[in-house]
């Protein structure tokens, strides 16, 4: 029974994504064009190619802005049961956040966060 | 959280301050030597805590974690190797310039990410510690990035573990859409009483697929030469012991609660894939030139052999499987430590060509008498480690009439022989000429590794020769008990 | 204590050698001396004592016996035991490790200690298997020998033969035999703690063990293999003459005049204690299978050109004289094979003294370029003379001994095959005199080796002589040792 529901899951997925493909493929004009097929890059005309080598510094901004983005969003349910959790709790988040204070001390240190 | 939980818990606790602590300490300023130093007396502290935790075990410490003998014997050697592998470490990185501080804190953190695993009663703590013991492993296959094979063998190995991760958590959701729970127990009651599901059976296979990728069990296992071979010598070291330990110790502990005759086809798979192991390791270690894609094939039939005692299930697994993997660990910390220190050299080459071991005996005949004695315990020759492992292997197969397993294991065996008499011959032959002979003298290995030599060769054969107080610990085991 | 002492005493003295090797070569071959006479006289001391005062009025069938916790959780103990048939290979093990010792190529060159240490753990490794009486602790001693005599090959073997092939063949068959007679010894102590709840591998309390069905005669099976790829029986022959001919002659004293007897030791020991039934079930096929390798072996030496795979080949021929006995199921042919195992490790110790000689200094060993060599070497050539009467089974030299038991056994037993085993030896007449004949006899050929025997190999051979002479003459008080032991 239970495989029924999975069967006709999987058979509706396939269906949405396949269905939608073929059904822009039979309606959608057909008239392709060079500015068509530009990188989209909000409106700016592209420069150059887009294989290029990008600065490392990039991905050590984005993992530490990820690390601080996911410590807020477990924050918020933290605040929310703030009086349920009581002392221990507190002290729990505490010993959270200052553990990733440490990793931002250390990336600071390492030259993280001075851009060029 | 009472005080006991806290003291249950008191290695890891231990394992995840000195991580901090020890990042703490190379921002403020880089030493290697503090660093590696940091490390070892990390791995000496959780140690120490773990008579600590004994003191209060059996402890089921939240819905997640049960910290019981079994789970501290596992911890023990698993923080043994990641001490071993600290020392290699050292006199590896050392020679190779760079960054090496913090190879370190990727190295502590798998380890607790596999301590996470042998201790966990819940499939979210298992994920969980799969996860954070494999992660770090990416970084510290691709520590070396001035080669291209190290670079190499980290993408391969992100990707298919990533592959086998994902194929665990859809094995696991399967299961869970039937049992409603993720716990252990949990999860093997529902095994039994929805046996005719194909869900179920669906959900377990793909589990296994899995572990099995961990596991390197045939035919998962084409990845392991590549992977070995790239990765530097002290990390395929920590790979081929604490990796493949960590994943079969809690897999047993999930299994050991299903009975034996739930699931005979999923049996029967398990038994196909440890004999094609077996034979697929040893054939394939038959046609390798490289002493490290050797070990890499003899780890893909090591778990094969390991395997066949896991199917016995219960405490004569548990033991079987724990004082196999304890002679294991000892002799491939051993013969990768070998060839760390080998490669531990001022070319900043990986000495593991056939051809770097010419003449060894002659050479640097202490490094060669230990590495020959480890591939002896490799081969299970009586009077070392391996031996006595080969025994318990065969009786845990015998026990549960696991006849034609026993059959393979027998031939297996023998064929794997020959490649580890290979490595012994070569080593003995003299050497092409004069200056080759003078090139493999350089390194100078550090007193620290020479200590954990001594201390690995001497676990070796104490294991093999006299190994009933081991065997009061773990006989000590029981897994039912949950 | 004395016995764990004939173990650990030529380990000793190995270890000794090693040390003392990296001075002086010459240093660790009187080293290693030293503790072969002194090995000797341990092993001859102890049975003397134990000739004087047996453990008179236990039930114990052991002369005398130690007995140690070793690994209960598997039921394996520290037990080691002699009574008169381990008395007499022990005491052989020591004469022929002495031998060995004294012929020994490690006089020059690099690392003669390591091929002293070898040839001694060897010994002890032999002396082990011969006293264990627990399962495990005859298999852990029974693979333990290989290590040794591997390196033994590798390292001093000789360089005209591809030594790692044959090293490499010799580990392989032995190991590979080995691990099914080891899942056979850990089926039985299952099937003996299922049946009485006692978990043990003791040799002595897995006796009587009910067996039925498939297992009855797989696990005499498996054992039985182990033995036969050791002896060498003829089917399984095929690592033994690429191995006797890669080895160095010191070490092939030691693998030839013991660790072959050691298969036919565990067939007497083992095979027909834990298995009356299936043994004697076995029995005509064994003893078919013994013939074959008596012809076999005697054809194939008659056609060697070879020294050293002359050798191989007519061990092939009188091992299977052994297993013939052994197998006839009766006292006399036992007796008979017992005393060939003694006679016949004498003599073969004695060829490859032999072989040493002409080898030594690159001579050749190819029979078809030697010749004449008597008149150039008249000791070696009477030594030579007195070895080959007493392989074609002389009266008067131990073989004959026997070889006429045997045959008196085998004759109770089948007189069909025993009368096909009485006309083999006059092929063996034939290969030994052509033998002779074609090295020491003739014209010289150019390839002779130009000395005669040194002063110890001389030792060696005259110790070897006595010994042959003195058990041909007065086979008795050999024989008596084995009494209370065999039917």
């Amino acid at each position: 029974m239970n495989l029924l529901f999975v069967i006709s899951f999987v058979c509706l997925a396939a269906g949405m994504v396949g269905g939608g493909l073929v059904f822009s493929f039979l309606v959608a004009p057909h008239r392709p064009g060079a500015i068509k097929n530009t990188p989209y890059e909000c409106g700016e005309q592209p420069i150059g190619q887009a294989w290029i080598q990008f600065n490392v510094g990039y991905y050590l901004f984005g993992l530490m802005f990820l690390v601080f983005d996911v410590e807020a969003a477990f924050l918020y349910p933290w605040a929310v049961a703030f009086r349920q959790m009581g002392t221990v709790g507190l002290i729990e988040a505490g010993l959270f956040i200052l553990v990733l204070l440490v990793g931002l001390a250390y990336a600071w240190k390492k030259g993280v966060l001075e851009w060029v | 959280m009472s005080a006991y939980n806290v003291m249950a818990m008191s290695p890891f606790i231990a394992g995840a301050v000195a991580v901090v602590a020890i990042m703490l300490g190379i921002a403020v300023r880089r030493s290697h030597r503090a660093s590696a130093a940091a490390t070892v007396a990390a791995f000496a502290l959780m140690l120490a805590c773990i008579p600590v935790a004994a003191g209060v075990a059996p402890r089921q410490v939240t819905p997640l974690v049960v910290i019981d003998a079994y789970a501290l014997f596992w911890l023990a050697i698993i923080f043994g190797a990641g001490m071993a592998t600290a020392i290699l470490a050292r006199d590896y990185l050392r020679v190779r310039g760079g960054q090496p501080e913090e190879f370190y804190l990727l190295l502590l953190i798998s380890c607790i990410g596999a301590g996470a695993m042998v201790c966990s009663r819940h499939f979210a703590s298992f994920y969980l510690g799969l996860e954070v013991m494999t992660i770090p492993l990416y970084g510290m296959i691709s520590y070396i990035c001035s080669g291209k094979r190290g670079v190499e063998a980290g993408l391969k190995y992100l990707i298919l573990a990533g592959a086998a991760s994902a194929f665990l958590l859809f094995g696991a959701a399967l299961i869970f859409s039937e049992a409603g729970t993720l716990d252990f127990v949990g999860m093997a009651c529902a095994t039994v009483n929805y046996s005719g599901s194909l869900v179920v059976l669906a959900g377990l296979a793909m589990v296994l697929v899995g572990v099995g990728f961990k596991l390197s069990l045939a035919p998962f296992h084409l990845w392991t030469p590549d992977v070995y071979e790239g990765a530097p010598a002290p990390v395929t070291a920590f790979m081929a012991t604490v990796s493949k330990g960590a994943v079969l110790a809690a897999l047993l502990r999930y299994f050991s609660t299903v009975s034996p005759d739930t699931f005979m086809s999923l049996r029967t798979a398990f038994s196909l894939a440890a004999a094609a192991s077996m034979i697929a390791g040893n054939l394939l270690a038959l046609r390798q030139t490289n002493v490290k894609r050797i070990l890499a094939c003899s780890s893909i039939a090591h778990a094969g052999y390991v395997a066949v005692a896991f199917l016995a299930l219960g405490d004569i697994a548990a033991h079987a499987v724990a004082y196999y993997f304890a002679a294991y660990f000892a002799a491939t910390l051993g013969a990768f430590g070998v060839i760390t220190l080998l490669s531990a050299n001022g070319d900043l080459r990986e000495h593991d060509a056939m051809e770097d071991y010419r003449g060894l005996f002659h050479t640097r005949p202490v490094l060669a008498a230990v590495l020959a004695l480890m591939l002896l315990s490799l081969a299970g020759v009586p009077l070392t480690a391996g031996f006595l492992g080969k025994v318990y292997v065969f009786m845990a197969g015998i026990r549960a009439g696991l006849w034609w397993q026993t059959g393979v294991l027998v031939f297996a065996s023998a064929v794997g022989l020959v490649y580890y008499l290979r490595i012994i011959a070569v080593m003995t032959a003299t050497p092409k000429d004069g200056d080759h002979a003078c090139e493999v003298l350089l390194p100078a290995v550090s007193s620290a590794a020479k200590g954990l030599l001594a201390a690995l060769t001497l676990a070796v054969l104490w294991m093999g020769i006299y190994p009933a107080p081991l065997l009061r610990i773990i006989e000590g085991i029981h897994l039912s008990a949950h | 204590m004395t016995l764990t002492a004939i173990i650990l005493f030529p380990l000793l003295g190995g270890v000794l050698a090693w040390a003392a090797g990296w001075k002086s070569a010459a240093s660790a071959r009187r080293i290693a001396l030293i503790a072969a006479a002194l090995q000797c006289l341990l092993v001859a001391a102890l049975a003397l004592r134990l000739r004087l005062a047996p453990l008179a009025g236990t039930a114990s069938p052991w002369l005398a016996e130690l007995r140690m916790p070793w690994i209960p959780q598997i039921g394996a103990s520290f037990h080691l035991a002699a009574d008169g048939l381990s008395m007499a290979m022990l005491l052989l093990t020591a004469f022929l490790g002495l031998v060995a010792v004294l012929v020994s190529e490690g006089a020059s060159g690099r690392n003669g200690g390591g091929l002293h240490l070898c040839l001694l753990s060897a010994l002890a490794a032999v002396s082990g298997v011969f006293l264990a009486a627990d399962l495990l602790l005859f298999f852990v001693f029974f693979e333990a020998m290989l290590v040794p005599v591997y390196f033994l090959i590798i390292l001093w073997g000789d360089l005209r033969e591809d030594r790692f092939a044959a090293a490499l063949k010799f580990f392989l068959f032995t190991q590979a035999s080995g691990l099914v007679m080891l899942v056979a010894m850990l089926v039985l102590s299952f099937l003996n703690a299922r049946a009485t709840g006692q978990l043990t591998l003791d040799a002595l309390e897995l006796r009587g063990v009910p067996l039925a069905g498939a297992v009855a005669l797989l696990l005499p099976l498996g054992f039985f293999l182990a033995f036969a790829v050791k002896l060498p029986m003829v089917p399984l022959h095929s690592w033994q003459p690429v191995t006797y001919a890669a080895i160095p002659a010191s070490g092939g004293i030691i693998l030839s005049g013991v660790m072959a007897k050691v298969g036919a030791y565990g067939l007497l020991r083992f095979v027909l204690p834990l298995f009356p039934a299936a043994s004697s079930q076995l029995a005509p096929w064994a003893m078919v299978l013994a013939l074959a390798g008596i012809l076999y072996g005697a054809f194939a030496a008659f056609a060697q050109t070879d020294l050293r795979r002359f050798i191989a080949y007519s061990s092939i021929n009188h091992l299977g004289f052994v297993v013939l006995g052994i197998f006839s199921m009766n006292g006399l042919g036992q007796r008979g094979a017992f005393a060939l195992m003694v006679a016949h490790g004498c003599s073969v110790a004695g060829l490859f003294v032999l072989a040493g000689v002409m080898e030594r200094d690159g001579g050749s060993r190819d029979m078809a370029r030697l010749g004449g060599l008597w008149a150039a070497a008249p000791r070696l050539g009477a030594f030579a003379l007195l070895l080959i009467m007493a392989t074609l089974g002389l009266p008067g030299l131990a073989n004959f001994v026997g070889e006429f038991l045997v045959l008196l056994g085998t004759f109770q037993a089948s007189p069909r095959i025993a009368v096909l085993a009485a006309l083999s030896t006059g092929l063996s007449a034939a290969y030994a005199l052509r033998f002779m004949q074609r090295i020491f006899f003739g014209p010289r050929r150019g390839a002779e080796p130009a000395a005669d025997l040194s002063g110890r190999q001389a030792v060696a051979a005259l110790l070897l002589v006595a010994s042959l002479l003195l058990l041909g003459l007065f086979p008795g008080t050999m024989l008596q040792a084995v009494n209370g032991v065999l039917p």
